[in-house]
């Protein structure tokens, strides 16, 4: 019988370094980093809205560079550092801009917030103070179909105004829930 | 409305009227599944397949053709691909192959036809979805093409909107008409005489792409039983069990829908689910295995329903000083190739198609026809965005005719407490539409500045415009309207919220739960919200029609009172004093009149379950039955309206066309707002989306019925660069006196209206008007053009 | 999947394997190929190991390389986009695709997708790009506007790959500029695309190229009979009138699809060209 193409190809072992931990996974070559990330490690926050790096929800961050995860095969993220958003506060934390994002109200259905967290976030490391049409820029890959586009502004600003503060980390159990 | 009312709502009347002071109602809350969702911890459907071993993945082979007969379906070779676990067809569907959500006219599986690119052939199921999706390729199909319909006009033509001659899509049904309706007040050739002006228009409106950006997802799991779970992202948990069972041939008790977190549904997940869960349901029983249903963005987008494009030729006449004497409308709705929700659509179409205004004469005749586009259905505003489109235009052409500001002209003719609408419902109260129109008048400036760009020259102009709406809450005619919650005190204090109300994002919920926390004095972090779940959950009917407010915020407000009732009395006697005198502020419950008399909250709950009085209670409320006659549109369509003023300011750059919108003001009429944040982020959200449906959403159909433009990268939603600076939202509470606190609905009315304002503002702006959506930098560029108003 | 250890090692695999096997970079737009079924190879080589090889901005001799492994986010660091000649590519950059894709996409894989909304391509024409092909065989340099002959076909072998794009350096008294417009801001296809170079002294146009992303072909190309009209003549909107109104419609043949007609796109190049000359021309006289 015939083999599927997808019977062609045997897998490989990659070691993938995911929020400061190593794990070693089988993967077909043309298995996606956000498969992988999703369904073979459960870094669950990873969501795919379109699949091909239109949307921004698959947005992580690779040796320090912001990437579509939906568009890197998983072979081509080994050796590399992945930080998703499970890993950008410590555990029982929230980062500022979780805080400030939770401070201006803006969450909706929640789906592109993992997205643009990890936008703002990318943004926040390389510029602690950034202007309305920077921030706009930074998030301009990220949909919101909720429309909550205004919050995500004022939040960046408040959250960029924690981090000059020195405030990076907040305890989740301060937080009003 | 002479029947005697029934205890529910005398609750929520009495309510109504006596309760003037809130501890909670309108603050601002975090929504109860924030931090979760901001964690990454929040599980969408797709999420929940990780948990799951054997996972089965079945892929949808969709139509070749837009419209063609099926002679043959062949898919042995597909079922001999290794990996694949099974192939299903028409013949495997044990119960009613339809998921029709109003008429049976949808068939799961394709069998004789195929009327739209993304009819499903047949199911391949494979542990492996790339499997999956070759041995797709092997599914052989001998169509017979059929002539493919991708315009409206070519099933009904106006001037009396008969069905014209065509090779029928729905042959089986006789007609490719759905639906009819018509609102007949007087004599519109009297009116039109009596008119010192008349104004004409012909409007289109485009098919509208939800884009939420979680696609459809459905999770289903074979139960011991015979029976099935399906986790799906749906709005309707009650309709998709109904559907499936019908499907499978299975009682409601064998099918169980849970509902985990949604990533956005805006009426795109009412009936899909149908669809999909049904699919996978089938998949899962065949087969034993969990199976998972989801769609690619491209499947998405051509696999569930769109918005109705509408065409509509609208007449209006008034008098010199402004006064409406007849509306004339011809509407014509595209529902695609099934109906889905397409009857209900062209009703409230048809009861919101002149507006909400006093108008002596009017004939409005709609009509709903199938082509073979992809079929349309529920989209959030339902019919409502579009002929009010239509009708804000019509109402500024007249003020520009008669000399007059289009803010007087609305306040000469809008709907006030004591008029009836021009179905002859009579609004006794409630109606906050003038000072919603007063409140955005004065916060936008909006004399100065209409005076102002009036004068402009140069290439870069600014507008300001306006649009009204009105919303009817609920479903009105469409069925039986109710809704219910069950209230749980546990013994810890905690309590357990439950209802078959879903969440979308717009975060209803926390509305109901204020709503309990506010009656029963404690605070919002004490409810736990269960997921919806039909095994667990009442059924509270479908979440639409900015309903869950107005009725499940009435079955809260039900439940809630009867159980602070009940803990009251048991207080009373603990603390010796009245009933009426206990004030609950958990974690105390004390006297008003000495609080050094107190308890603990947790001991009032202890005391009530040793003495065996019950800590659950359910709340039930049924809207009254709306009134709609056939003939003549005359009746009560819905049991409240939510009114609202839109004011837009705009930038055009009129040597490329393009619109910035600068400003979006809203003024809604909520009858009281309850949860404040909820409420700012839907009229935020309703203007960015209300903006792309007027500026750049557009889904295109080539001739042969396939969508040109199948993902996000060229059909436009708004990005955070599009967003307009500001997004200013007022509220009017005028109160109807059956909502919960007099609340009325906001799901859909905070889109309605953004569009009309948009292309006010934009006519404004450039002194011509585009009378079509979306209003893109080329319709205003070539129309800007052809009146010499620009010139390279 | 291979991953070769080098450069060397990419060629040889190349030479031995393609077409079944086909290089790839950011692989923004391969995936997306491979995921609507357009493209379906056997293998793929992976280049983003050669990062450190192929990704550079240098500057040399009066010329300017850049690394066909360049991410547009590297560009956005390089000195490029400081300098006011250069300033075009900051333009690019600014509409290109989304933030999101920045890190990823480069600038050779730009070139190597070859439509017209190769915005790169686009810019690059203004400067006379030439690209340096290499494969086991050795390397050889071809100017851009030959490379790519048309929609996604480029005039290189299959075991060649995209080394460097070098261009001269600009004279002090020049600049470029990019336009690129849509119905919404950002993630957009553009409805036309313009790219400048314009050399300017006491007024008068010493030097003018255009680009578009379509002028007769379906991919990026030079409007050479405007530039010819422009050169030598003194710079005012009058003169900037008369070339796109009396030449450039002698060149530029539009077509009408879903999103725009042929008209609209036309009227649209005439007001890119004229903000993109208007912008160079700000840029020289010292604004940004």
């Amino acid at each position: 019988m015939a083999q599927t193409q997808s019977q062609e190809y045997p897998e490989v072992a990659v070691t993938l370094n995911v929020n400061g931990k190593d794990f070693t996974v089988n993967v077909k070559p043309y298995e996606r980093l956000i498969d992988v990330l999703r369904y073979k490690l459960g870094f669950l926050s990873v969501k795919e809205g379109c699949g091909r790096g239109e949307c921004g929800t698959c947005a992580i961050i690779v040796d320090g560079k912001l990437v579509p995860s939906c568009l890197v095969l998983a072979v081509q993220a080994r050796g590399k550092k992945i930080i998703t958003l499970e890993g950008i506060a410590p555990q029982g934390k929230l980062h500022a801009i979780q805080k400030a994002l939770l401070d201006t109200y803006a969450m909706q259905c929640g789906f592109c917030f993992p997205g643009v967290i990890m936008a703002a976030y990318y943004l926040l490391s390389r510029n602690q103070n950034p202007t309305e049409d920077e921030i706009r820029y930074a998030l301009s890959g990220n949909l919101c179909r909720c429309g909550s586009y205004l919050r995500f502004v004022k939040a960046v600003k408040l959250a960029a105004e924690y981090i000059r503060k020195g405030q990076i980390y907040f305890d989740l159990k301060t937080v009003p829930s | 409305m002479a029947s005697p009312r029934a205890e529910y709502v005398k609750v929520v009347e009495e309510l109504f009227e006596r309760k003037k002071e809130f501890w909670l109602i309108g603050q601002y809350v975090q929504r109860w599944d924030a931090i979760a969702k901001m964690l990454g911890k929040a599980r969408f459907t797709a999420d929940e397949a990780y948990f799951f071993k054997n996972l089965a993945y079945v892929y949808s082979v969709r139509a070749k053709y837009a419209h063609a007969k099926i002679r043959k379906i062949d898919v042995s070779e597909a079922e001999k691909v290794p990996g694949v676990l099974k192939v299903i067809t028409y013949k495997d569907v044990p119960g009613v192959n339809d998921v029709g959500y109003v008429l049976p006219d949808q068939p799961l599986l394709a069998y004789e036809k195929v009327r739209y690119i993304g009819d499903t052939i047949a199911l391949v199921v494979s542990e492996d979805p790339y499997i999956a999706e070759e041995a797709a390729e092997k599914v052989y199909v001998d169509y017979e093409p059929l002539p493919v319909i991708t315009n409206p006009l070519d099933v009904v033509s106006f001037g009396g909107l008969k069905e014209k001659e065509h090779t029928l899509i729905h042959d089986e049904r006789g007609s490719d008409v759905i639906a009819r309706f018509r609102i007949l007040k007087g004599d519109v050739r009297k009116g039109f005489k009596e008119a010192d002006v008349i104004v004409e228009g012909e409007y289109r409106t485009q098919f509208q792409e939800h884009a939420y950006l979680e696609t459809e997802a459905a999770l289903a799991i074979p139960e011991l039983d015979g029976g099935v779970t399906v986790i799906a992202s749906t709005q309707c948990p009650h309709e998709a069990r109904r559907a499936i069972s019908r499907v499978l041939d299975l009682p409601f008790a064998k099918v169980r829908i849970v509902v985990p977190p949604i990533g956005g549904g805006f009426g795109g997940k009412e009936d899909v689910v149908n669809e999909i869960g049904a699919k996978a349901a089938l998949a899962a029983l065949l087969t034993g295995r969990p199976a998972l249903v989801i769609h690619k963005r491209e499947e998405s987008i051509i696999g569930h329903s769109k918005r109705h494009p509408m065409i509509a030729r609208y007449k209006h006449g008034a008098k010199r000083d402004g006064t409406l004497t007849a509306v004339e409308a011809e509407i014509i709705l595209d529902t695609g190739a099934y109906a889905s929700l397409g009857p209900f659509v062209l009703w409230r179409a048809t009861v919101h198609s002149t507006g909400p205004y006093k108008i002596p004469h009017v004939h409005t005749e709609s009509v709903a026809v199938y082509t073979n586009n992809v079929y349309a259905g529920a989209f959030r505003g339902f019919g409502n965005p579009q002929v009010t489109f239509a009708v804000e235009q019509q109402m500024d052409k007249l003020a520009e005719e008669l000399g007059m500001d289009p803010a007087e002209l609305r306040l000469k003719n809008i709907l006030r407490n004591g008029d009836r609408t021009v179905h002859g419902q009579l609004l006794d109260h409630g109606v906050g539409l003038e000072e919603a129109i007063r409140k955005a008048i004065e916060s936008t400036d909006w004399y100065r500045k209409r005076a102002e760009y009036a004068k402009q020259t140069g290439t870069v102009r600014k507008g300001i415009g306006l649009a009204l709406l009105w919303h009817g809450n609920s479903i009105g005619a469409e069925g039986a309207d109710y809704s219910s919650v069950t209230l749980i005190i546990n013994r810890d204090g905690s309590i357990s919220f439950r209802t078959g109300l879903t969440d979308f994002g717009q975060g209803a919920t926390q509305g109901l739960i204020m709503i309990a926390a506010e009656i029963l004095g404690v605070s919002p972090d004490y409810f736990r919200v269960e997921q919806p779940d039909t095994s667990a959950t009442p059924d509270a009917g479908p979440t639409v029609a900015s309903r869950s407010t107005a009725m499940g915020g009435n079955a809260t407000l039900v439940a809630a009172y009867k159980l602070r009732q009940r803990l009251n009395q048991v207080a009373a006697d603990m603390l010796k004093c009245s009933p009426d005198d206990v004030e609950i502020h958990a974690p105390e419950v004390y006297c008003r009149s000495d609080p050094s008399r107190k308890i603990r909250w947790v001991d009032l709950i202890e005391e009530c379950f040793w003495r065996g009085v019950s800590l659950q209670e359910f709340g039930y409320y049924r809207a009254p039955k709306a009134v709609w006659e056939d003939e003549t549109g005359h009746g009560e369509p819905y049991f409240t309206y939510t009114f609202g003023t839109i004011v837009a300011e705009v930038t055009v750059d009129m040597e490329t066309g393009k619109v910035t919108v600068d400003r979006i003001t809203t003024v809604y009429d909520i009858g009281k707002v309850i949860n404040r944040v909820g409420a700012e982020l839907h009229a935020e959200g309703g203007a960015i989306q209300g903006m792309g449906y007027a500026l750049m959403e557009e889904l295109v159909h080539d001739e042969n019925g396939r969508v040109l433009n199948p993902n996000l990268y060229a059909y436009y939603i708004p990005t955070i660069m599009d967003a307009p600076k500001e997004v200013v939202a007022l509220w009017v509470e005028a109160g109807y006196r059956r909502g919960p606190f007099g609340a009325k609905g906001l799901g859909e009315p905070s889109i309605v209206g953004i569009a009309p304002a948009i292309a006010n503002a934009v006519a404004h702006a450039i002194g011509a008007r585009i009378t079509s959506l979306p209003i893109t930098p080329e319709k205003v560029y070539l129309t800007l053009k052809r009146l010499g108003k620009i010139g390279l | 999947m291979y991953i070769p250890k080098d450069l060397d090692d990419a060629l040889e695999y190349l030479d031995k394997n393609a077409p079944d096997s086909i290089p790839i970079a950011g692989g923004t737009d391969v995936l997306i190929q491979i995921r609507e079924g357009k493209l379906k190879p056997k293998v793929l080589v992976d280049l983003s190991g050669l990062k450190s090889q192929l990704s550079y901005v240098k500057r040399f001799n009066g010329k300017i390389a850049i690394g066909a492994l360049t991410s547009v986010a590297e560009l956005d660091e390089s000195f490029l986009v400081k300098d006011r000649r250069y300033l075009g590519f900051a333009d690019v950059s600014a509409k290109f695709a989304s933030p999101i894709l920045k890190a990823l996409a480069t600038i050779g894989g730009n070139i190597g997708v070859a439509v017209s909304a190769s915005d790169y391509v686009t810019l690059l024409h203004v400067l006379n790009a030439q690209v340096k092909l290499v494969s086991v065989k050795g390397e050889r340099v071809i100017p851009l506007e030959k490379l790519i002959v048309d929609k996604r076909t480029l005039a290189k072998e299959p075991n060649e790959i995209i080394y460097e794009v070098l261009f001269n350096e600009l004279p002090e008294n020049s600049s470029t500029a990019f336009m690129k417009f849509d119905r919404r801001e950002m993630i957009i296809i553009g409805y036309v695309t313009c790219a400048t170079y314009l050399q300017l002294e006491n007024n008068v146009i010493e030097d003018a190229r255009l680009a578009f992303d379509r002028v007769a072909g379906r991919v990026p190309g030079r409007a050479r009979k405007t530039e010819d009209f422009l050169k030598g003549k003194e710079f005012s909107l009058e003169v900037i009138r008369q070339a796109y109104n009396e030449v450039l419609p002698e060149e530029m043949k539009r077509k009408s699809d879903f999103r725009a007609s042929a008209e609209y796109r036309l009227d649209m190049s005439k007001v890119m060209m004229k903000r993109a000359l208007l912008k160079a021309k700000s840029r020289i006289e010292g604004g940004v």
